[in-house]
């Protein structure tokens, strides 16, 4: 037998580190081994344009499913914040009616709701208004009393970026934004302030955002939402390259001979005509999500599996990738915009032919790049980003070709060429990870074939996995910042991307090129590869 | 489409040979309705057979299958992604039909190779049966991919049931964990129990099915290191624990934890005449030790908690029993108590309710279960009770079985949990309880330290 150990002892409570890095210390002796064991301490989360879309198809959805799951504490409490004039009632309605129709978990369970509603309050006032915020304290003061919530505030800005930087001012008049020590109300509770992305349109716009954020806030306080991340991708990454011995040695330069990282849409812009029109998909894909998988491709081993060294490590990969110069751009990014075809036998619109949408739109709706990592385990790989809506397959994958084999060793029996290994980590829409390599036919002679090697986590794994908004509010609850994107790194992404915002702006920087719906961008994205004698994966 | 597999010979071929063909295509393409085919059954045959039956299974289709079939990514064949061995034993096949269905549900998420056991040593006939059936399922995330995997079914007579483990071992897949899932009461003083423990990498039993619970719990206490211990009737407990240990997130309540001074924990027993909730639709199944449940949930927070136990107060009587334990600052009354409830299978949790002293008064902690449901309650700090409600839906048993099967091979938390129940149970059992002891034993120290 094992020595029996009289194991935890410390049943007095522990103050909570307020370091926003999510190592908290295991307080609650009941907490070990179980499987929850991220609980986040009572708290109040305050939706900020609580009337708009997002509570209802993902905020209510996902907070009643993680209330469902036992993963909120009892005292939680939600207090909506908008303009419109509404009672509490109305609020917890649209809430309700909201998880109904979206939820995964459906219908709302009659009791359960009875019990969660009792928390969900709405607050009316001006997003400008000094006062509505100071009805807001007043309000909160009376919820940490009354449900013991203490003093621990999460701001949910679900509303356009451009009122960011006005509710934070606020917030910080009203006495709302200081926490833990700094605190002047008596309380030493935290205070986190959720944004969504877009995080600004270029360089400019985010630097100015983050600064003024900054002047509320401090930056762990603020937690940059890809909602990308909250995927069990970034985990998987991870625990792929650093949880096995096999793959990290060959994670380099001596073997890996490029990279090709594809985000991929079936779907047109979906009546978001709009936005889309002025933001493209270098914006709104590579700019986040495209870049953030690069990083987390591609960084060394962080010191500990915790956000400040894993976005630490995620900053290094990005300052290493050098931008572009203007001369640069055409030679190593395609831009492209879809007109009339057929996506999975369906006939879909030109781009331009969407409502919404500037009929001589000069912005891109495909995007293919070749960026290169400047580090010593990546130098002289290139990275093949690719991305676009209209495309053939809905798929997302980071695929790493392997060098071939330095001698062709079975020339003479008629395979002059061995294709090269892959390796394929596919992300959406099943997670799994796939090899190819050479086999040889059976037979006499010598013939051989690529085989692939797959692994699907589905196979493996067939649970219902958490949608990505219970994740990440559950994240921010319990103050684990690592699925959530850095200042410094929002800015380092947009620096990258700028000469080409610059360039293809001032219609620069190589054609807009055209491609059918339903076809994997223009030719011009392929030639950009096979100058190099690559191609891209058919997938 | 997939080409067809068995090509010009198909008319000529058997029957057999001809659903070995389909069964193949189907695991290949995924494009079978198919769930569980029975693929080969014989009748005294040896174990080398089965094997070579198993790898035949598997193959590459011989003829007409083309090389074209197995390089495309898309419609890929099917990666055998086998995560673990599944051996059951089981006394019958009416139990081994029971598991089956069980498995049905579980392997989509486990894909396995089960091997189920039905050993009969007092039986005569052929020594060695088997059945081998595979079972594809489409997968959640895409309907035209199946996971497949396989069960074999031996049905071992005679002298041959004693060394099961020979039969068994060389029909495992190497290097991946084997699990053994004895259902019901095992025969903890028999040889094979051993032998078969011997393979496991974690042994999953249901405590509440043991007929003699302190035996069972002292012997899973003192069961061999390499093997770790899996029981359903913990798995049960899951739901409690994390209700219970969110009483004690807030930092504000956590200070009553070392104030404990009273733990009273209700079971639930069908009313006389009644039979209970059914469990898993199985008429034969009895729950045989209704009080495992409650008996592991008091260990698991007294070990926790460091609590010791100090004397008896009132014996096991009726299925219930009082102990007197001592905890950091307060000695703790524990209370186990059945309690009649046709609604809820018998040794289901219905309540349990803590008591603490704190500054301004007595606290405490209150979980009431009705049904499905649970109130949950928090009196503390002078403050009029937190109530709330939540769901408490029991899981069947194909999902304990697979929380089971995805947890760590080791559960230092269950061990401890289990080595203090076996220390209570034992106290409250033996007619001169230790009390006259007036140093108390550490409960850990007790069984096999």
């Amino acid at each position: 037998m094992p020595p029996a150990t009289p194991t935890i002892t410390p049943v007095v409570p522990e103050p909570v580190s307020s370091e926003g890095d999510g190592a908290r210390h295991l307080a609650n002796p009941l907490r070990e081994g179980l499987r929850l064991e991220r609980i986040p301490e009572p708290c109040t989360m305050v939706i900020c344009g609580a009337t708009g879309d997002l509570t209802g198809r993902k905020l209510g959805p996902a907070l009643y499913n993680l209330m469902l799951g036992g993963f909120l504490p009892p005292e939680f409490t939600v207090v909506g914040f908008a303009r419109r004039p509404m009672s509490d009632e109305a609020f917890r309605e649209i809430l309700r009616q909201g998880i109904d129709q979206f939820s995964r978990n459906k219908p709302v369970k009659r009791s359960v709701w009875d019990s969660f509603s009792k928390g969900i309050e709405y607050h009316a006032g001006e997003f400008h208004e000094p006062a509505a915020y100071v009805e807001l304290a007043k309000k909160l003061d009376r919820i940490d009393r009354d449900r013991g919530t203490a003093g621990n505030r999460l701001f949910y800005l679900a509303v356009p970026p451009v009122l960011y930087p006005e509710i934070v001012k606020q917030l910080e008049a009203a006495g709302l934004a200081a926490t833990g020590e700094e605190r002047s109300d008596g309380k030493r509770g935290w205070v986190r302030v959720i944004v969504e992305k877009p995080f600004g349109s270029d360089i400019t716009s985010a630097r100015k955002l983050n600064r003024e954020l900054g002047l509320a806030l401090k930056e762990d306080q603020i937690y940059r939402i890809d909602h990308y991340l909250g995927k069990e991708t970034v985990q998987n990454l991870a625990v792929f390259r650093f949880g096995n011995g096999l793959f990290e040695p060959i994670w380099n330069r001596r073997y890996i001979d490029s990279v090709q990282i594809t985000v991929a849409e079936t779907v047109g812009v979906e009546g978001r005509g709009e936005f889309y029109d002025q933001t493209g998909a270098l914006r709104d894909i590579v700019q986040n999500h495209a870049l953030q998988l690069m990083a987390m491709f591609a960084l060394e081993p962080p010191v500990e599996f915790k956000a400040s060294d894993l976005r630490d490590e995620k900053l290094k990969v990005l300052r290493a990738v050098k931008p572009m110069s203007a001369s640069d751009v055409a030679d190593n990014a395609i831009r492209g915009q879809y007109v009339s075809g057929w996506v999975e036998g369906a006939k879909m619109h030109a781009y331009r032919d969407e409502p919404e949408v500037n009929p001589e739109s000069q912005t891109e709706t495909f995007v293919a790049l070749k960026l290169a990592i400047d580090s010593w385990r990546w130098a002289g790989v290139p990275f093949f980003l690719r991305t676009g809506k209209a495309l053939p397959t809905r798929v997302t994958e980071i695929a790493v070709q392997f060098r071939r084999a330095p001698l062709a060793l079975f020339a003479r029996a008629g395979t002059p060429q061995i294709d090269p290994n892959i390796l394929a980590i596919r992300i959406q829409p099943d997670e799994g990870i796939l090899l190819r390599f050479g086999a040889k036919v059976p037979g006499q002679g010598l013939q051989i074939r690529s085989v692939n090697m797959d692994f699907r986590y589905g196979s493996s794994f067939a649970v219902d996995s958490p949608d990505a908004y219970e994740t990440l509010l559950l994240d921010a609850m319990i103050g684990d910042a690592s699925l959530f994107t850095r200042g410094d790194e929002v800015e380092r992404a947009w620096e990258i991307l700028d000469p080409l915002l610059r360039a293809w702006g001032q219609d620069r920087g190589g054609p807009l090129h055209f491609y059918g719906a339903g076809t994997w961008g223009p030719p011009a994205a392929d030639e950009l590869l096979e100058r190099d004698g690559r191609e891209w994966r058919r997938l | 489409m997939a080409p067809a597999v068995a090509g010009a010979g198909m008319a000529k071929s058997t029957k057999a040979e001809r659903e070995l063909a389909v069964h193949r295509r189907l695991m290949r393409f995924g494009d079978a309705e198919t769930l569980a085919t029975p693929m080969w059954e014989q009748r005294g045959t040896s174990v080398g057979e089965i094997e070579a039956e198993l790898g035949r299974l598997w193959g590459v289709p011989e003829a007409g299958g083309g090389p074209e079939a197995l390089v495309t990514e898309k419609g890929l064949p099917h990666a055998r992604t086998s995560v673990l061995n599944l051996i059951v034993t089981v006394v019958d096949s009416a139990a081994a039909d029971r598991v089956v269905q069980t498995m049905m549900s579980l392997g989509i998420r486990h894909p396995s190779r089960a091997i189920v056991l039905v050993a009969d040593h007092e039986a005569g006939g052929n020594a060695l049966d088997a059945r081998i059936s595979t079972h594809c399922h489409a997968t959640p995330l895409s309907a035209d991919e199946r996971i497949c995997y396989e069960e074999v079914v031996l049905t071992v007579r005679g002298e041959a049931a004693e060394h099961l483990a020979g039969v068994v071992a060389p029909l495992l897949i190497h290097d991946l964990p084997t699990f053994v899932w004895w259902p019901g009461d095992p025969p903890f003083a028999h040889l094979v129990f051993d032998q078969l423990v011997e393979l496991a990498d974690r042994l999953i039993v249901d405590t509440s099915d043991f007929a003699d619970l302190l035996a069972g719990l002292r012997r899973l206490a003192t069961l061999r290191h390499r093997s770790g211990v899996g029981d359903l009737a913990w798995e049960r407990l899951s739901i409690w624990q994390e209700r219970i240990a969110q009483f004690f997130d807030a930092p504000r309540f956590r200070r009553y934890l070392p104030n404990l001074n009273r733990m009273i924990i209700r079971y639930a027993v069908p009313s006389k005449g009644h039979r209970g909730r059914q469990v898993a639709e199985d008429p034969v199944h009895k729950v045989a030790s209704p009080m495992a449940q409650a008996a592991l949930l008091s260990g698991w927070l007294a070990a926790r908690l460091n609590w010791r136990r100090y004397r008896t107060l009132d014996p096991l009587a009726d299925g219930g029993f009082r102990l007197r334990l001592e905890g950091a600052y307060e000695m703790v009354e524990l209370r186990i108590e059945p309690e009649v409830d046709d609604r809820l299978a018998p040794g289901e949790l219905t309540s349990v309710h803590l008591r603490a002293y704190g500054e301004t008064g007595a606290a405490e902690f209150i979980i009431d279960r009705a049904g499905d449901e649970a109130t949950v309650a928090t009196n503390a700090d002078g403050m009029t009770a937190l109530l709330r409600q939540v769901s408490m839906e029991p899981p069947d048993e194909a999902e304990l079985l697979s929380q089971q099967l995805t947890a760590n091979l080791r559960d230092p938390v269950y061990e401890s949990a289990l080595r203090a129940a076996a220390i209570f149970l034992g106290s409250a059992r033996s007619a001169e309880a230790p009390t006259s002891e007036a140093q108390p034993v550490h409960v850990a120290q007790e069984l096999g330290g």
